[in-house]
């Protein structure tokens, strides 16, 4: 809207002001207002500067404008008044100014500013008025304002432009006046007019000298405010750095760069165009110049300062926008593995990553074109790490590093490049990774991630490859904050204020002070159970994610609650009222625990083993609730499970997770009998409360299954069921078979892929690799029966291939072997503390399937596992003999067959 | 930049309005050069830093106090009695007659006449200040007119008129100029704003005749602190009044890393220093160079306070850097907070004023060779920021006068050098 129009829209006492502004004015308000669009769009700033040509020329044309103001005015009455008036205020202003133009120029230049002022002032208080409270968060103030100084650069700079071509235009002035004119050497003592020549020249010149000054003055000005925002979108850059770091860690942020990118981009725009219109100056310099140039002296000055400020501007524009990743883990960036060993061309430590894309050319090309706003962006995918090997350097790289750290306390970088050159900027643009860590094996992706959770949340400067040589122990809040992003990007679901609680009086006892903080060793490595605190946690969250994502999701699962707090929130519940929580001695375990209220005495607690993934596999966790039964020798065989704590129907909480049953198709000509599997546990009459969990194969239509609770010897199944291989048939994930192995060899297997140098990895040429994982395709081998033999069931069980694995928990003896394949299930000793085991159980759920076609091999990579790994029990506790041989087999795992009859 | 010597005559820009001297000459002197001119750089006289490069560098005592001056303008003094020449018609426009609004308090720029946004800077802190122009306001006018061009007070005076009454956005100091070069402050040539700080004010002392305003206005700046010298052998302590213009502060501790506040610079400077090896002093009681322990208190802080950040120091060569690394400096700034109990020498009530607000930042871009003055003012009447960058006035937020913190990658960006704070009225 035109300034008149809007002054005239003024709130009254504002518009006093303006009123009172032109009482005194020499310029009528009858001509400010008939000539109101022409009045602004002068530039009267300009013609108010001395000797300015600009101000006669811009005074008579306003004459000329009133005269034809006056000439089309109708002879009506209202138009009698305003052509008097206009008439009279032509002939004064003519009387007043003739003389001195730039007078003139420069009272309506003031005279637009002070209603400019009064506008403001307006805008302000009704600004404030109608935002009472500036509920908006800060956040978007800084954008405002951002955004507000991005208007006023730009504005600033037309300006200066503007300037530039005034000095232009009087440089040129200049220049032809004094071809035309200056004839220095003759003798002009009688030429009058010469002298005066000579004098208009200097005056010329002395008005381009003023104007460059001028031009340099509003030069210095514009760098010094593209310094505050430059400031402003370092801020912003820094705080979207952090939080992309955050959101590597799995916090729900936005790390989107657009409106960054708007930002440097427009005062990248803005500076670059500066520097040409500085080039333009200096082409000017070129032309004319003199004793005390301004420009002279000034201007390699600006232009330092200018160039050093995109320097930086690109410097800092130039960021890694998606950190490195494994196609497979998405949710754990940073931790890479390598696909081959290889001998690595780079020598140690530089840090000269190679990168290399699928174009098998090491490097891209990014054209600026004329519209930069598409961004510049460059997709390195599918780099393949190779790791540099053998030779001195290798170990000499090793050897620099100030102790061995272990693999995955190794921070490697990756650093990306760029020869920028733009409007003649030449720049080498560098960028690096957050600090990631390199994996030889999937088995180490848990306790690397740990060291990238780690080195994220505590680091301070985010290139610090040295960190874990003395790691900072991690302050309580900042990494709840951090345990409840794992939850939150893997199952959709964080942490409550209970379950940090519960978490944070598990490491530091009760009461724990609010300035608690866990050091590094204490989380990663050092655990009483055996296992650390975080191989703990990245068990549960493995479990969730492969079979508990739902039901946590959806706060089923009440998780982290101690067996103190279990057993207070369930005391007032009525009996059969149960919670599923973790287990806090078992890797993976998720129990439900029940309250049952006797006749007599106090609430009586039950617990189930934990289940595990493996059980899981085979059978859901909804499913198991829904079929679950106590055996008791005297009773039927009842659920136990009632009411979900606090005080919800079980069939009503876990109804929409049942797995469809599977009824049986009586058209079909039924080769086998359905089948399905449901957990039991049993207990005997006279013992108080034991719980032992079984698992147990049954049949759905044949329920037949006898459990003798003597358990010396398997009650026989009866029937072997048959049966097509319904969706019902157990499909055991086995981890655990495969861990079982990995525990036994340990890590040094030879010719095993741990990357020995710390820096140098080379992404491998030419090879259009994917960071593989080596265990996508692993086949899932099958395990039909999980055998557990009690202390008193002297249990090798020689079947098959003739391997043998004993097993481990405390006192219960697991064995399972195939042919060669061993699995371990780890016995919950911690659950049953206190829970003696008074007879040893022996439970076959007998049900021979055709293994051979249910047991897909694997593959002859072997997945081998870190000793912390969450799923398998502590190295100690395994005694796995000649496990090697055991591995090496043949690569095949055969099937595990289990045949009932093995135990009579 | 020196122009060419005095027999030739001033630099023409100044000549043009002395319409004795033949035309003709003077355009020979403009040197029009076309299209060559990149070899002829004039050399820059790297006068500037060197005032404080004597007192920057760490392997020196820090506390050579600048006592504030009046010995170096003796000479002029007497230069300045003996003139006597025909007057010469002031080029100041009388206060325009079409005046519209009250434009007293709005910010008007200095046009910059050749290497001069120094002086620009530093002429704007000055005029800005509402207590000294109060100060300047009172001033006899010398009676004849060669005493008027040549009187510094006067000239100010002129110049802020002009300022104040002209409509426009900017003006020239150029008589202001003149008068200063008739006191052998050459122009023209980059200066050091901490030195020409001292010139300009001892200057201003000098000429001002009414010893109650030579008064107020050493009040208005000078700092009073004693220095405290005591052998640390026999105790014998040995006191000094004396009196700054400036706390020049280092930016470096003993050693030699980068302080980290203006309080902790300010807390260095007045940190005890021992006196040993090299540094040993005579002591009379002793009767032989003993280790002494030197130390500054503060006695006295006036209304307009001046720090003077040392951001210049000696490398391992004689070149001197300067440092742009972050100093953050504080709106507020409560001396009471800043020093301990023996830092001060000072009775509770005289502490209890030591409360200041930022009133300005003289801040320099460049390099120490060359480089550029701009300052950043808040204004006391209307509490806003406003930035002067020459003729250019703009008003900015304090985010503005943020960036000239400095950063350790820019080199070339605007850093504070002089800071002044103002006495914060008690409540």
């Amino acid at each position: 809207m035109a300034q008149w129009q809007e002054v005239q829209q003024l709130p009254p006492t504002h518009l006093e002001r303006v009123h009172q502004l032109y009482t005194n004015a020499a310029l009528p308000m009858t001509v400010r207002q008939s000539l109101a669009d022409w009045i602004e769009d002068q530039d009267w700033q300009q013609a108010a500067e001395p000797f300015s040509s600009h101000a006669r020329m811009l005074f008579h044309s306003l004459l000329t404008l009133l005269g034809e103001q006056l000439g089309s005015l109708g002879p009506g009455d209202e138009d009698f008044m305003l052509k008097h008036n206009l008439r009279k205020a032509r002939i004064d202003l003519q009387a007043a100014f003739e003389e001195h133009p730039e007078n003139f120029a420069n009272l309506v230049a003031n005279l637009l500013q002070e209603e400019r002022c009064i506008l403001r002032r307006a805008q302000a208080k009704g600004q404030v008025e109608a935002t009472p409270a500036p509920s908006t968060a800060s956040q978007s103030s800084q954008e405002q304002e951002i955004q507000q100084r991005l208007t006023e650069f730009r504005t600033a700079l037309q300006e200066a432009e503007r300037a530039f071509r005034h000095m232009e235009d009087l440089q040129d002035t200049f220049d032809f006046s004094y071809k035309m004119y200056y004839r220095p050497g003759q003798d002009h003592s009688h030429d009058p007019q010469y002298a005066q020549h000579i004098q208009a020249l200097q005056a010329k010149l002395q008005s381009l000298d003023r104007q460059r000054r001028e031009v340099v003055a509003q030069i210095q000005q514009l760098l010094g405010r593209s310094e505050t925002l430059r400031d402003f979108l370092q801020q912003e850059l820094s705080a979207w750095h952090e939080r992309q770091q955050r959101s590597c860690l799995g916090a729900p942020t936005d790390t989107c760069l657009l409106q960054l990118q708007g930002w440097f981009t427009a005062l990248g725009e803005g500076l670059f165009q500066l520097l040409q219109l500085l080039r333009a100056v200096g082409e000017l310099r070129q032309k004319v110049t003199y004793e005390q140039d301004p420009l002279q002296s000034e201007l390699p000055l600006l232009e330092k300062r200018l160039q050093e400020q995109l320097t930086c501007l690109l410097q800092s524009a130039f960021v890694v926008e998606q950190q490195p990743c494994m196609p497979n883990t998405p949710k754990r960036p940073l931790v890479l593995r390598t696909a081959n060993i290889h001998i690595d061309r780079d020598p140690p430590k530089t840090r000269g990553f190679r990168k290399f894309n699928i174009l098998t050319s090491s490097s891209k090309t990014v054209l600026v074109g004329d519209s930069p706003r598409e961004g510049l962006v460059c997709d390195f995918q599918y780099l393949t790490l190779k790791e540099q090997k053998g030779g001195g350097s290798g170990k000499g790289s090793r050897g620099t590093n100030e102790g061995p750290l272990a693999v995955t306390e190794e921070l490697h970088l990756i650093t990306f490049t760029l020869a920028y050159a733009y409007c003649g900027l030449e720049l080498k643009l560098e960028t690096s990774t957050l600090p990631f860590v390199i994996i030889s094996n999937n088995n180490q992706l848990s306790s690397a991630w740990a060291s990238v959770l780690w080195f994220n949340m505590l680091s301070p400067n985010p290139k610090d490859q040295q960190f874990f040589t003395t790691p900072p122990p991690a302050p309580w809040p900042r990494l709840a904050e951090v345990l409840s992003w794992q939850f939150q990007s893997t199952a959709e679901r964080g942490l409550s204020r209970e379950h940090l609680h519960m978490l944070a009086e598990k490491l530091f006892g009760s009461k724990p002070p609010p300035d608690s903080a866990l050091p590094w060793t204490k989380f990663s490595k050092d655990g009483a159970a055996g296992f650390s605190f975080w191989a703990w946690l990245d068990g549960i969250l493995a479990l969730l994610h492969d079979h508990l994502k739902q039901l946590w999701k959806d706060g089923l699962i009440l998780g982290f609650v101690s067996r103190k707090q279990e057993k207070k929130l369930l005391k007032v519940k009525r009996s059969g009222t149960f919670l599923i929580r973790f287990s806090e001695s078992v890797l993976g375990g998720v129990t439900c625990t029940w309250v049952e209220h006797p006749e007599s005495g106090p609430p009586a607690f039950r617990a189930v083993v934990p289940y595990t993934a493996a059980e899981l596999a085979s059978l859901a966790l909804p499913d198991i609730i829904r079929d679950y039964q106590l055996l008791a020798e005297e009773n039927i065989p009842e659920n136990p499970l009632l009411f979900l704590y606090p005080d919800v129907a079980r069939d009503e909480a876990f109804g929409p997770y049942y797995s469809q049953r599977q009824e049986g198709i009586l058209t079909k000509k039924k080769e086998y009998l359905n089948q399905r599997l449901i957990r039991v546990s049993s207990r005997q009459p006279h013992e108080t409360w034991q719980t032992q969990e079984e698992l147990v194969m049954t049949t759905e239509d044949l329920e037949t299954l006898r459990l003798n609770s003597g358990g010396q010897q398997p009650v026989s199944p009866g029937t072997v069921p048959g049966g097509d291989r319904t969706p019902g048939t157990p499909q055991a994930v086995s981890p655990g078979l495969q861990q079982a192995v990995a525990a036994g060899l340990g890590m040094q297997q030879p010719g095993s892929q741990i990357p020995v140098l710390p820096s140098p990895q080379q992404l491998g040429s030419g090879s259009l690799g994917v960071l593989q994982t080596g265990m996508g395709d692993l086949g899932l081998p099958v395990v039909l029966q999980v055998v557990q033999v009690g202390p008193g069931g002297q249990g090798v069980l020689p079947i098959g291939g003739g391997a043998v694995g004993p097993l481990l928990g405390s006192g219960t003896a697991e064995l399972l072997l195939g042919n060669g394949a061993a699995e371990l299930l780890p016995s919950g000793l911690g659950d049953l503390e206190g829970l003696p085991l008074q007879e040893p159980e022996l439970e076959v759920g007998a049900g021979q399937l055709e293994a051979t076609e249910l047991l897909p091999t694997l593959d002859d990579s072997a997945v081998l596992l870190d000793p912390s790994d969450p799923f398998l029990p502590q190295s100690e506790d395994v005694a796995l003999p000649a496990t090697a041989s055991l591995f090496t087999a043949d690569g095949d795992f055969p099937p595990l067959h289990i045949d009932a009859s093995d135990f009579q | 930049m020196r122009p060419r010597g005095k027999a030739e005559g001033r630099p023409w820009l100044r000549e043009l309005e002395v319409p004795r001297e033949p035309v003709g000459n003077l355009i020979d002197c403009l040197s029009l050069r076309r299209a060559a001119a990149a070899g002829l750089c004039p050399s820059v006289i790297v006068h500037a830093m060197l005032l404080m490069s004597h007192r920057g560098g760490h392997q020196e005592s820090k506390k050579k106090l600048e006592i504030s001056p009046s010995e170096t303008m003796k000479a002029e003094e007497e230069n300045y009695k003996e003139e006597a020449k025909e007057p010469k018609s002031e080029d100041w426009r009388p206060p325009s007659v079409f005046g519209a609004a009250d434009l007293k308090n709005r910010a008007v720029g200095l046009y910059n006449i050749g290497q001069t946004c120094c002086l620009n800077s530093l002429l704007q802190v000055f005029l800005m200040n509402i207590h000294f122009t109060k100060i300047l306001r009172r001033i006899s006018v010398p009676v004849c007119a060669t005493q008027k061009k040549k009187n510094v007070p006067y000239q100010m005076l002129l110049l802020l008129e002009k300022m104040q009454c002209g409509k426009q956005k900017a003006v020239s100091p150029r008589e202001l100029v003149l008068c200063l070069e008739a006191h052998r402050v050459t122009m023209f040539v980059q200066y050091d704003a901490a030195q020409l700080f001292l010139t300009l004010w001892n200057l201003l002392k000098k000429q001002m005749k009414n010893p109650e305003l030579v008064e107020k206005l050493s009040d208005l700046y000078t700092i009073s602190v004693q220095e405290h010298l005591a052998c640390q052998i026999c105790s014998s302590e040995t006191k000094r009044n004396s009196s700054m213009l400036s706390l020049p502060v280092p930016l470096l501790d003993s050693d030699s890393s980068m302080l980290k506040t203006l309080e902790k610079c300010l807390q260095c400077f007045f940190r005890p220093e021992e006196l040993t090896g090299h540094n040993m002093c005579f002591c009379e009681h002793c009767g032989k160079k003993t280790p002494f322990q030197q130390s500054v208190k503060l006695v006295h802080l006036p209304q307009t306070l001046t720090i003077h950040l040392k951001r210049f120091c000696f490398g391992r060569s004689a070149y001197i850097h300067k440092i742009s690394n972050c100093l953050p400096f504080p709106q507020d700034l409560d001396f009471n907070a800043v020093l301990t109990e023996q830092q001060c020498q000072a009775y509770d009530n005289e502490k209890a004023a030591w409360k200041y607000e930022l009133f300005a930042v003289v801040a320099h871009s460049g390099t120490t060779s060359y480089g550029h003055y701009c300052a950043y003012i808040r204004s006391l009447t209307e509490c806003k920021w406003y930035c002067f960058n020459d003729s250019f006035v703009e008003q900015v937020s304090w985010d503005d006068v943020k960036s000239t913190y400095g950063h350790s990658d820019l080199y070339w960006g605007q850093t504070a050098y002089l800071l002044f704070y103002m006495k914060k009225q008690p409540q």
